[in-house]
């Protein structure tokens, strides 16, 4: 296989980019998500509740 | 520490470490009288004395409680002990390391003592040593918390602590006696990284099959960020690494990489190993038990998420800003700039995140020097990433690059950040951990609070200013377009500096030594509150990082 | 039934680590891969020749004693790095360096082009003790490589793990690579002459640190510092040529 240099870079410039752009949307959806919103907030409570015993 | 465990579980462990003798017959007698040789010992010793300690309670009577009713805890304990004995040591070689920068006779005519074989002992002793044993005893106690779930092993956890610390112990003893794979913060050679990985695999498993028994449905983000510290170094530990032996009984291996490909690889490694070593596993710390010690959720959990996917996606193309000016190809040196400056984003999301939880707190952060330990690291974490955002701009990067300005940004986020960070999470741990009711002394973690904080600053201050002048000395020109100072003219303008600095990073060892005192007492005092199960592993605070 | 609840559990484990390795990877796939075609478009070397074995031995012992960490082997293309140091270093100057030493710290100047720069008595004197000679220098003494002899006989396997690794050493090379550290480093010696049959004419056959009846690591190291940017002259014959100065090359 004879990939050249500059077909690399262009491949690297372009595509990167919009792998970015599709995970960012990805992440942003995910994190702002109605059905999301209890299981954060019971999530970010959870912590503050110390038993020293593991859940049966 | 052995008392826990079942009988076949005392003969799978024995079984283990004979195996591990047995690589370490192996070395030796392959190594002879290479520094191979040196380690085949090493690893015979180490393994045998802890063979010792298993064959010596192997008949001692079974554990009789229900193990999975309670927590894993032991392997925490002896994991905060290790890592501030490697803190003390690997601040001890900083302090020696930079007193040798001013006093350049302080290598006493020995070639194990010169800067260049002492500096990688402190990079490791306190990254790999401190950091990592830190990093695995809070994931250890993080991960059960928030998953309300017992680890998932009762001897890997064992296998991925004593593995880990014969790692550093290994790459340790190496620099020592001239074994380098001249790799910056990964000079460990051929068969130590071989071993990681192999103890890197373990921990990756026992994780996330201890995840997989969580009680609760969802996976709290300080997992996630312990997560990413455990595959993306896996990752990155391999790929940096590979490498041919000149043959199975030399120490000495060749980079399979070369050139501009070596270095674009080393410092992709280098700069991830700033990422998801020194930022994302404590990230973790910060996101647990900055909350619990504040006793307030954290400010906004959806933030948390954004700038975990933030960190993770963008950290790993920042590497070339390392390479600025080389002969790295221009646009990989401006893509490692753009991402650089993208990722000031989601680290002041998260030092943000941090600093508004301890909002309506503050008089707690007054009181509570722990507390108050976290707050500083979130501040230095927000200062130290803008300026390595700043840093990578390529004519910012023209002056400080190649000056004591790296070093200094480099301690901004070690000791301000990092160092700071992980004194916070253990003060809250330790008395948890040995069931206290607070640390055996407020006023000591007090003394701490104050001896790192000067020392952190004295530190950066001498730094900054070394790293700015010398930069501007380098680029000055005289009228008729000559350059003004010889190398030599720049370096004798360093010396007061560097007597700082190394003032600076006593004051910080001190602090160290201060915490290992108050923790040992904490850990020994008011036996009355001990519960049951706990082992004789309690009382080894302090025991060498050679155990 | 709890055992498939279990497993959606696992899998969103797995989803996560997945997710992960996906967040982590591109960036060091995009960046690192183009680099394996760069002899496409940097600059060649037709002159440019291996080190020899007392060389390679000698850069050995600077990566072992951590040179590295206080000195640079690059220089950039900026205006002052490249009057004081000389021409700015290209990426085919290190194509055979395993690892490559640019360094990341100048507590010392860069000694890229520091070949024949100073004589071998210079540096021997320099590296025993470097305050005899820069007395404000805070550089540690090296009187210790005088003192070690060096270690010859594997040079041979060093040079063929090498090869595999892409550096042009020959079957002839490979075979004399004990004896060409010594011939080297013994210039009245018969072995003197295979070196330079082997590694060309302008290879520096010197009695390096002054002494004959034996090798030692200071020969090595001596020898490895005084052929540093002197490989190939590619950089200062493109540079003549009038190319850019300040802004990178390559890509």
């Amino acid at each position: 296989m004879d990939v050249s240099h500059d077909t690399l870079v262009a491949l690297a410039k372009s595509w990167g980019l919009f792998y970015l752009i599709a995970f960012a949307v990805a992440v942003v959806i995910y994190a702002y998500r109605p059905a999301n919103r209890a299981r954060f907030n019971a999530a970010k409570k959870d912590i503050l509740e110390q038993d020293d015993r593991p859940w049966r | 520490m052995v008392a826990q465990l079942t009988s076949s579980e005392r003969q799978y462990c024995a079984v283990i470490l004979i195996l591990m003798v047995i690589v370490g017959v192996a070395m030796a007698a392959l190594g002879k009288s290479d520094p191979l040789g040196v380690h085949g010992v090493i690893v015979i010793v180490y393994s045998g004395v802890l063979l010792y300690l298993v064959l010596s309670a192997f008949y001692g009577p079974e554990p009789q409680e229900d193990r999975q009713a309670s927590y894993y805890d032991d392997p925490i304990k002896v994991g905060i002990a290790l890592s501030m004995a490697w803190a003390v040591f690997g601040m001890f070689m900083g302090v020696w390391v930079a007193s040798q920068l001013a006093w350049p006779n302080l290598a006493f005519d020995a070639a194990w003592s010169t800067f260049g074989r002492l500096r990688p002992t402190h990079t490791t002793g306190v990254i790999f040593g401190f950091g990592g044993n830190a990093l695995i005893a809070t994931s250890f106690h993080v991960v059960q918390r928030t998953s309300r779930a017992r680890l998932a092993g009762q001897i890997s956890p064992w296998f991925v602590l004593f593995g880990f610390n014969l790692f550093c112990l290994l790459a340790v003893s190496g620099y020592l006696i001239g074994v380098t794979q001249s790799k910056e913060y990964a000079e460990a050679e051929w068969y130590a990284d071989l071993w990681l990985v192999i103890v890197w695999v373990v921990y990756f498993i026992l994780y996330i099959r201890t995840l997989a028994r969580r009680k609760e449905p969802h996976i709290y983000v300080a997992n996630w960020y312990y997560l990413a510290f455990i595959l993306v170094v896996a990752i990155l530990h391999i790929v940096n690494n590979l490498a041919i032996p000149v043959s199975w009984g030399h120490a000495k291996s060749y980079t399979i990489w070369a050139g501009v490909q070596d270095a674009m690889v080393q410092w992709w490694y280098g700069h991830n190993a700033v990422a998801f070593f020194l930022t994302s596993g404590f990230l973790g710390m910060l996101y647990y038990y900055l909350p619990v010690r504040a006793g307030r959720p954290i400010f906004s959990y959806r933030l948390s998420i954004l700038s975990f996917w933030g960190i993770t996606f963008f950290y790993i193309w920042v590497g070339s800003h390392h390479l600025h000016y080389t002969a790295l190809p221009h646009w990989v040196q401006n893509l490692g700039m753009t991402f650089s400056v993208m990722l000031l984003v989601p680290s002041w999301a998260s030092a943000g995140n941090a600093l508004l939880t301890l909002n309506g707190a503050w008089h707690k952060v007054r009181d509570d020097a722990t507390l108050r330990f976290m707050f500083v690291a979130a501040v230095f974490y927000g200062l130290a990433t803008f300026e390595g955002s700043f840093l990578a701009i390529r004519p910012v990067n023209s002056l400080s690059h190649y000056t004591d300005w790296t070093i200094g940004h480099v301690h901004a986020g070690a000791l301000g950040w990092v160092a700071l960070i992980t004194f916070g999470s253990l003060y809250t741990l330790v008395p948890a951990l040995w069931k206290r009711p607070a640390m055996y002394s407020a006023t000591l973690v007090e003394v701490h609070f104050w001896l790192a904080l000067a020392g952190t600053l004295i530190y950066v201050f001498a730094m900054w200013n070394s790293g700015i002048i010398q930069g501007l000395m380098w680029r000055t020109y005289t009228e008729d377009g000559t350059l003004t100072y010889s190398f030599v003219d720049t370096l004798v303008a360093m010396y007061p500096y560097y007597i700082a600095r190394a003032f600076g990073g006593l004051l910080f060892l001190l602090g160290a030594i201060v915490a290992c005192y108050n923790i040992w007492m904490t850990a020994r005092g008011a036996p009355a509150a001990a519960v049951v199960g706990d082992g004789p592993a309690q009382s080894g605070v302090a025991p060498a990082p050679a155990e | 039934m709890p055992e498939l609840f279990h497993r959606k559990l696992e899998r969103t484990a797995i989803g996560l680590v997945l997710a992960i390795i996906a967040a982590a990877s591109v960036g060091g796939i995009v960046e690192i891969a183009p680099l394996f075609t760069i002899h496409q478009t940097v600059e060649d070397a037709p002159d440019m020749r291996v080190y020899t074995p007392l060389e390679l031995a000698g850069r050995n012992i600077y990566e072992r004693e951590g040179c590295y960490a206080c000195h640079s082997q690059m220089i950039r293309t900026l205006r002052d790095d490249v009057e004081r140091y000389g021409p700015y270093s290209l990426a085919v100057e290190s194509k055979y360096d395993h690892p490559m030493l640019w360094g990341s710290k100048r507590t010392g100047p860069d000694l890229a082009r520091v070949g024949g720069k100073y004589s071998d008595f210079w540096q021997v004197a320099h590296l025993t003790n470097p305050r005899s000679v820069v007395p404000e220098s805070n550089m540690p003494a090296y009187a210790f490589l005088e003192r070690t002899p060096l270690e010859m006989d594997d040079l041979g396997q060093h040079l063929a793990v090498l090869r595999e690794l892409g550096v042009p050493y020959t079957d002839d090379m490979i075979a004399n690579a004990a004896r060409d550290a010594y011939g080297q480093a013994t210039p009245d010696s018969d072995f003197a002459t295979g070196v330079v049959k082997r590694y060309g004419e302008a290879t520096d056959v010197s009695a390096f640190d002054g002494v004959t009846t034996e090798v030692t690591e200071m020969d090595a190291l001596v020898a490895y510092l005084q052929v540093l940017g002197r490989l190939t002259d590619a950089a200062s014959r493109e540079q003549a040529a009038g190319a850019p100065q300040v802004g990178g090359n390559g890509g």
